[in-house]
């Protein structure tokens, strides 16, 4: 008897300016794929349908309308950027398939055709801030990539840090790719915020952080333990290429390799098994890895890949895993994750500082998130402790 | 809007009521489940809206199926802000919209998206017409009333003689003594004028 085999779709640059994220995605993705085909209590195995845009954004659409035309396909787990995905969503909407996108993104989404598993706004700029803030002090200064991620966490930033009697001493943006950031960095120089918010993306996060790197190494007031480079989007998969330029500095994820739980400890050797003892984990590998096996277990009760029935699956429970507890919200379709802070150590990893006690429900609107709460703590003297 | 935190504006619209005044619909169910994820209470409603319904935050309305006498008010007197939910395109079913007040609009069909955006420019837009219009009507009012200020000073030239320059300082000092617009000055200083007139002419009558 031959199984049934189920097409996925899985869309991710793997060159361009992302390429290390989109890699680490592809990677992820492929092996849930290939533990779900060894595993026989899948009763179907699941074929891989790759497309690479290669950073390129004019390709996202018509590779995703092949995929999705060509190839019987209902579901497409893919997209680093929000620019991205904001091309592919017409295409999935028209074709009544389902998109999982597996990054961190700046919210005010939620549509009905897309599983986001990466966290929004209220699970990481948020959690960040209330780490920061009491630490570090207020008055920051705001990079980013030029496009919607970049803009919309800043904004968010801002609003956050007044609130505090806090200031944005600069907020300033690089187009994708560059690396023109002397004249950011001598800003920082004059203005001395009291931590720097990166939402740099590839190549110009890395000659930003070797830039502050060298900064800190002229002038001791700018290492990361007096003035640290905050981010929301930094995270394993880069260390190799900021190197040490990335120690000390702080970021935000749903995951970090490090995070001692049994069910890492188990993933992290599945991990190493398949791809060398030396593979990085990061996020976007754990969330897409998540992506695809949220979807194998939905397909293996509802019998089917529909996606309403698939949907109305993965929504309807909660799934233990290296992620920690985590649940599809059925108003929202984001997901609940754990946030953790972590600070980067020496041989390319995140040393964890702190994690929530538990999942925090998406709030991609920021409906019930109380701005007055985050302030009241930030501006508690007593909570002035430096950790 | 929670309190205490008068900096952070991104827009929140926890605990809105929402009228959807649409016929049983996709539409309707899909407009309902984006309200509910902004955390906004939202009821479906047709075809007519009661003087309770304006209690509502905000009122999507169907701009295909729509008619005049579906409002508890006057074309274009809504209270609260209305964004107009288009499936046709006509010239006609637009103009009609618009007469109804509508500050915003979403295209039908449809899906995930679109409310948020519709009720942050439907209420920006509607605030700012509200004050406009305010503005408007004062100017408009000060603009009627300009030929008691002239009258006044010719009284107060003609008393007082004095000249215009002068009268119209004096005016002013009237008005401000008394905390008082200068028309509203004008009008007391005509009306006590007059008063005096009437009772000099009532006197000499005797």
């Amino acid at each position: 008897m031959t199984t049934r085999t189920y097409p996925v779709g899985i869309l991710y640059s793997t060159s361009g300016p992302y390429a290390a994220l989109g890699s680490d995605a592809l990677d992820g993705a492929l092996m849930a794929l290939a533990e779900i085909n060894e595993d026989d209590s899948f009763p179907f195995s699941l074929r891989a349908e790759v497309g690479d845009p290669e950073g390129s954004i004019e390709r996202y659409a018509p590779i995703a309308d092949t995929l999705l035309r060509s190839r019987d396909l209902r579901h497409l787990v893919g997209c680093i950027t929000s620019w991205s995905r904001k091309e592919v969503i017409p295409v999935i909407e028209k074709r009544g398939s389902l998109l999982w996108y597996p990054c961190p993104y700046e919210g005010f989404e939620a549509n009905d055709h897309v599983i986001y598993t990466g966290a929004c706004p209220n699970q990481h700029i948020v959690p960040l801030f209330a780490h920061v803030l009491p630490r570090y002090g207020v008055n920051a200064y705001l990079v980013g990539s030029n496009y919607i991620w970049g803009w919309e966490t800043n904004r968010i930033a801002r609003e956050l840090l007044a609130d505090c009697n806090g200031s944005v001493l600069g907020d300033r943006y690089l187009p994708i790719g560059s690396v023109d950031v002397e004249r950011i960095i001598e800003e920082i120089r004059q203005k001395k915020p009291d931590f720097v918010l990166n939402n740099l993306i590839g190549p110009s996060s890395y000659a930003f952080l070797a830039a502050y790197h060298q900064l800190g190494l002229d002038d001791p007031d700018f290492l990361p333990a007096r003035r640290p480079v905050v981010s929301c989007n930094v995270t394993e998969a880069e260390l190799d290429m900021i190197g040490e330029a990335g120690i000390g500095h702080l970021s935000t994820a749903i995951y970090f390799e490090s995070l001692d739980t049994a069910a890492n400890r188990a993933f992290l050797a599945r991990t190493r098994q398949r791809l060398g003892q030396a593979r990085r984990v990061s996020s976007f590998f754990a969330s897409s890895w998540l992506s695809v096996r949220l979807l194998a277990e939905a397909i293996r009760e509802a019998g089917s890949d529909e996606p309403e029935a698939v949907q109305a699956f993965v929504t309807s429970r909660s799934f233990s895993g290296p992620l920690g507890e985590v649940q599809v919200d059925r108003r929202t379709n984001h997901t609940a994750l754990t946030p953790h802070l972590g600070r980067i150590a020496a041989g390319g990893r995140f040393e964890i500082v702190e994690s929530a006690p538990s999942a925090v429900s998406p709030d991609p609107y920021l409906v019930d998130f109380n701005p007055a709460e985050l302030s009241a703590r930030v501006m508690r003297p007593n909570l002035r402790v430096i950790s | 809007m929670p309190g205490n935190a008068p900096h952070f504006r991104t827009p929140n619209f926890r605990s809105w009521t929402a009228i959807v005044l649409h016929r049983p619909h996709a539409d309707a169910d899909a407009l309902l489940r984006q309200l509910e994820r902004l955390g906004i209470s939202g009821r479906q409603v047709w075809p007519e809206l009661t003087p309770e319904d304006a209690a509502a935050s905000v009122i999507f309305f169907d701009a295909d199926m729509g008619y005049d006498g579906q409002f508890p008010w006057e074309p274009g007197a809504a209270p609260i802000p209305l964004i107009a939910l288009l499936g046709s395109e006509t010239p006609g079913r637009v103009e009609w919209a618009m007469r109804q007040g509508a500050s915003a609009h979403l295209r039908k069909p449809l899906g995930s998206g679109g409310a948020f955006s519709a009720l942050m420019i439907a209420v920006r837009t509607f605030a700012a017409q509200r004050a406009l219009e305010g503005e408007v009507a004062e100017l408009r009012s000060r603009l009627a009333r300009r030929s008691a200020v002239a009258r006044a000073l010719v009284l107060l030239m003609t008393s007082e003689k004095i000249d215009e320059a002068t009268a119209l300082q004096r005016l002013r000092e009237i008005a401000m003594s008394a905390r008082q617009s200068v028309e509203d000055a004008a009008d007391a200083l005509i009306a006590s004028k007059t008063d005096r007139n009437d009772k000099d002419d009532s006197r000499s009558r005797a």
